[in-house]
């Protein structure tokens, strides 16, 4: 039996023929579209940052000797194939929101250019689609040892951590040995002498040999509860449990080791080839107070400027041979915070979230409410350098007010060293009892880092917020081999603070004797 | 670029991971399919007798001692319309050797104006319109060497190992990459890929008939080498290169100027390499230079596998030069044959009375040479140096550990600045401080 099947008739072929025809116009509408809104000035039209489009022509990829031009959706898109359409969806509903809900003239374009924010829209595999042979001839010999170091670790590796202003031509960018990097003919006063301090006040350090004064303040010690309570917003879990402590007096400086003071440090100590940079090239105990940090690779203060901003990218080793120097210069004992200490500091006396009102819940972008109207943040601007008002990147410190104990950038700007160990279940080891000056575990691998940065939201500014160095992670693109000990290459949030020690005793700080003999005295065996 | 050999030993370590489960896959689909490892690309050479005619290849020697020589006659004896037109070396007598060798024994004659004495001219001979160099130097002097050669674009032999330190064994890596790119052929002296019985076996265990590898063992244990004691009209120098197998700033120290060879075994079976080493060492009947004459290293492998490798070069003890690998469905000496778990031979590549097949007989060290010009003429890809700086680092690695006594890690190899030797080359003093190395000390080597 032969089903009663209708033949498809005249009109059902043309519905069915102008289908195809307008599936198919619309197919190439819709790619001319996708090509159309890739191009050079399809992009120029709403790109509203400045400079975008002149340091992308005064870049090597429209200016070089092959003459070939690299175009925007080359590098700000993933090859075709590779996630394109979905990344162009992504970036486009993102560009048109920003174009219209936000003040682009308001937008921080210099933070954009840096790596952290740069690989969310720049494609690695679009780098290696045209740069297939890392290995030309032309390679140079730094070139070698670095990609070979990328061949090993391509999975934490993108190509702009070393090859940032490939794109757009930045004159400030060093890709190299920066030998003259905090050199400076300058003539000012001259310090010939440290400060005098007979007494448990402030005072004003003058680095002798140099131009460079600071401010200590004497903290007084006392009593407090340092972590924080379990139902604190954003709290850790190595926070706790919250311990009594006690700490006694000490002196603190004002603001974070600066530029200044730390290249006071730099230029009369600096190495001058890099032999002594590497691990491998010494020996134990070739290391002293006096040799000096080798010249740096690339623009240490990512060209935020130098003066009274906080020293940056530094290594915790070369912060604590900075106060060895300093202690040998002034003749004071000066040395890196205990986590304790720091946090003591930090709070001035109170013992909330933050040294001033204000719960972190308020200040926090995070939570609907916050992300969609942006928190109110007037009290926090006034004492911190964080997320919201950085402009992601490192400020001058007069603009935050003190805390009680007239300290700056405490829990902002950067982040600082300790001297301790970093452990996260060491509050639980001081066992709940008043304990007195603590050092923080005998041994480990990562030293503590407290305190936020420009680059943290509200919660992680809090006073009891921790941290630590992650050694690894941040001398990443490092390209020597090994590493320097002196630089990191990829961290720019992290600094730190001196203390001086008080004697009671004296009611003085604490004299620093570089004394061979009193050395080989107290050491062990 | 071609994907790497590093990518390439990884894929291989996926695959033999893989297998069972593919092996699995493909049994439940095809009855008739045999379980085994899924098809890799084993980059085996051509093996041909001959190299086949084609136009005429010239190469310049550059080391022209007992291998340097024996290397050039082995590349003179590949095929038809091969010639050798350059030699260096820094000593004259025996540039002049080499040259009557070659002359004698196959009609080769280098015109005097193509001979080139000091440690600087290997770029004049490079530069004297060869296509292939050979680079038979003490491996001190190879990264360098090989490095000017890829910059020259010129095909390349070179003899193990290919660096003595850290330093010149990455440099031998990037130099191998820029080969790659240019599509050169490459062939080093670790000849046990050239040699039949090897690749027969290899063909096997890779295709699953001893399972997956558990553990394996290298030795390279033999009476004691030659030393040259110094003479009085020589320089330091002179007399340290005249006796360089005694010298470890000069050769790597013997468990990588020697041993290498079966390290690269154990790596070339499992397409890996050691990420640590803990080694003993010591010196006990050396007469020259600054070597010990004995190690004892376990390496460990990424995926926990041990190495044992010892090697010694002392008069009057057991010796054995040979490899072993211990794999979950058999065990194999990697030449000879291949064992069930119960002792019993699945495959050998002896007759009854021990000798090798006839087939498989063909002398590794002209083998080298025929598949080096068999893939230049024929233009098939071959590039053994960045596999031969792996197993160069794996013997430097174990070199480290004995003379240290510490752990050391493929990753402080891959980031060490140690660089042996002098900083400059001249015929006099070398400023060398003939120490041999006291574990658990600050020994720097």
């Amino acid at each position: 039996m032969t089903p009663n099947v209708r033949k498809p008739g005249h009109r059902t072929w043309l519905v069915f023929s102008l289908g195809i025809i307008a599936g198919a116009i619309l197919l190439i509408l819709g790619n001319r579209a996708v090509e159309y809104t890739s191009t050079d000035n399809f992009c120029a039209a709403c790109h509203v940052h400045p400079h975008a489009t002149s340091s992308w022509k005064l870049s090597t990829h429209h200016d070089n000797q092959s003459g070939i031009t690299v175009h925007c959706a080359e590098c700000h898109l993933p090859p075709h194939g590779d996630g394109y359409l979905r990344e162009k969806i992504r970036l486009g509903a993102k560009d048109i929101w920003g174009k219209m809900t936000k003040d682009t003239s308001e937008f921080n374009w210099e933070g954009k250019r840096s790596v952290e924010v740069a690989q969310h829209f720049t494609y690695k595999t679009s780098c290696i689609k045209c740069h297939d042979n890392l290995f030309p001839l032309t390679l140079s010999k730094d070139g070698e040892n670095a990609h070979l170091y990328y061949t090993q670790n391509k999975d934490e590796l993108h190509c702009i951590n070393c090859h940032l202003q490939v794109g757009h031509y930045d004159p400030r960018a060093t890709h190299d040995q920066n030998l003259a990097f905090g050199l400076t003919s300058e003539e000012k006063e001259i310090y010939t002498e440290p400060a005098t301090v007979d007494s448990f006040i402030d005072f004003t350090e003058y680095i002798p040999q140099s131009s460079v004064s600071f401010n200590m303040k004497a903290i007084p010690g006392g009593t407090f509860t340092m972590g924080s309570p379990a139902n604190e917003p954003f709290r850790k879990e190595d926070e706790g449990p919250a311990v009594t402590i006690e700490v006694n007096s000490f002196y603190m400086a004002e603001i974070e080791v600066s530029w200044d003071e730390y290249l006071a440090f730099y230029s009369q100590t600096a190495a001058e080839g890099r032999s002594t940079d590497t691990e491998g090239a010494r020996k134990n105990g070739q290391v002293d107070g006096i040799s000096g940090a080798t010249p740096p690779y690339g623009q240490p203060d990512q060209n935020w400027g130098l003066s009274k901003r906080p020293a940056i990218t530094m290594s915790f080793h070369a912060a604590e041979t900075y106060c060895k120097w300093l202690s040998t210069v002034t003749g004071k004992k000066y040395r890196l915070p205990t986590e304790a200490e720091w946090e003591y500091a930090a709070r001035g006396g109170t013992q909330t979230p933050y040294f001033f009102a204000g719960s972190p819940k308020k200040y926090e972008t995070k939570g609907f409410w916050n992300k969609l109207f942006g928190p109110d943040t007037t009290v926090i601007n006034t004492y911190v350098i964080y997320v919201r008002n950085s402009q992601m990147m490192t400020q001058m410190p007069d603009r935050v007010a003190p805390n009680p104990f007239g300290l700056k950038n405490m829990l902002g700007n950067v982040a600082e060293f300790c001297s301790d160990w970093y452990s996260p279940t060491i509050y639980s080891q001081y066992n709940n009892q008043k304990v007195s000056d603590p050092k923080g575990p005998e041994s480990g691998t990562e030293h503590v880092v407290r305190g936020g940065s420009f680059k943290s939201d509200a919660g992680e500014v809090r006073a009891a917020s921790r941290d630590f160095t992650h050694t690894d992670a941040w001398l990443k693109t490092d390209p020597q081999m090994p590493k320097s000990i002196w630089w990191y290459s990829d961290v720019r949030s992290v600094g730190f603070r001196v203390i001086c020690e008080f004697d009671p005793t004296t009611g003085k700080p604490v004299p620093y004797k570089t004394n061979k003999k009193t050395e080989q005295q107290t050491s062990p065996n | 670029m071609t994907e790497s050999n590093f990518s390439r030993r990884r894929f291989l370590a996926n695959a033999a991971a893989i297998s069972t489960v593919g092996a699995m896959g493909i049994s439940a689909l095809s009855s008739c399919s045999k379980s085994g490892k899924p098809k890799v690309d084993l980059k085996l050479p051509p093996l041909l007798d001959q190299a086949p005619d084609g136009r005429p290849l010239k190469a310049g020697l550059i080391g022209c001692g007992g291998r340097g020589t024996g290397a050039a006659l082995n590349y003179l004896s590949a095929g038809p319309n091969l010639s050798i037109t350059a030699l260096a070396d820094v000593f004259d007598d025996r540039l002049q050797a080499c040259r009557k060798k070659i002359k004698e024994e196959k009609g080769n004659e280098v015109a005097d104006e193509n001979c080139f004495l000091g440690f600087d001219t290997y770029q004049k001979v490079i530069d004297s319109g060869v296509d292939i160099i050979i680079l038979a130097t003490p491996p001190k002097f190879r990264p360098e060497q090989f490095a000017a050669a890829v910059q020259a674009r010129k095909h390349v032999f070179m003899e193990k190992p290919v660096a003595v330190d850290p330093v010149g064994a990455r440099s031998i890596m990037a130099s191998a990459r820029k080969a790659e790119s240019l599509g050169l052929k490459i062939v080093t002296g670790t000849q046990r890929h050239h040699q039949r019985p090897y690749i027969e076996i290899y063909k096997r265990v890779m295709n699953g008939d001893i399972g997956d590898i558990v553990a394996a063992n290298a030795y390279w244990n033999q009476s004691q080498l030659w030393f040259r004691k110094p003479q009085a009209d020589w320089t330091e120098m002179e007399a340290m290169i005249r006796d360089w197998v005694n010298w470890a700033w000069l050769s790597g120290d013997h468990i990588v100027e020697q041993h290498v060879h079966n390290l690269d075994v154990i790596n070339w079976f499992t397409g890996s390499h050691p990420v640590k080493a803990v080694g003993f060492g010591s010196r006990q009947r050396r007469v020259t230079g600054d070597q010990y004459d004995n190690f004892s290293v376990d390496f460990v492998y990424d995926n926990g596998m041990h190495m044992h490798s010892m090697c010694r070069q002392i008069n009057g003890c057991a010796n054995n030069v040979s490899e072993f690998l211990m794999g979950t469905k058999g065990y194999t000496d990697a030449q000879g044959s291949i064992w069930a778990p119960d002792g019993s031979v699945v495959y050998t590549t002896r007759n009854e009375s021990g000798e090798v097949l006839p087939e498989l007989q063909k002398n590794p060290y002209d083998q080298e040479h025929v598949d080096l010009v068999t893939c230049i003429r024929q233009d098939i890809p071959i590039n053994e140096a960045e596999d031969t700086a792996i197993s160069t680092l794996t013997g430097i690695m174990g070199r480290i550990s004995a003379y240290t006594g510490k752990e050391i890690s493929w990753d402080e190899m891959m980031n060490s600045d140690l660089w042996l030797g002098p900083k400059t080359y001249i015929m006099g003093d070398t400023g060398i401080q003939a120490d041999v190395p006291v574990p658990g000390t600050e020994s720097q080597s």
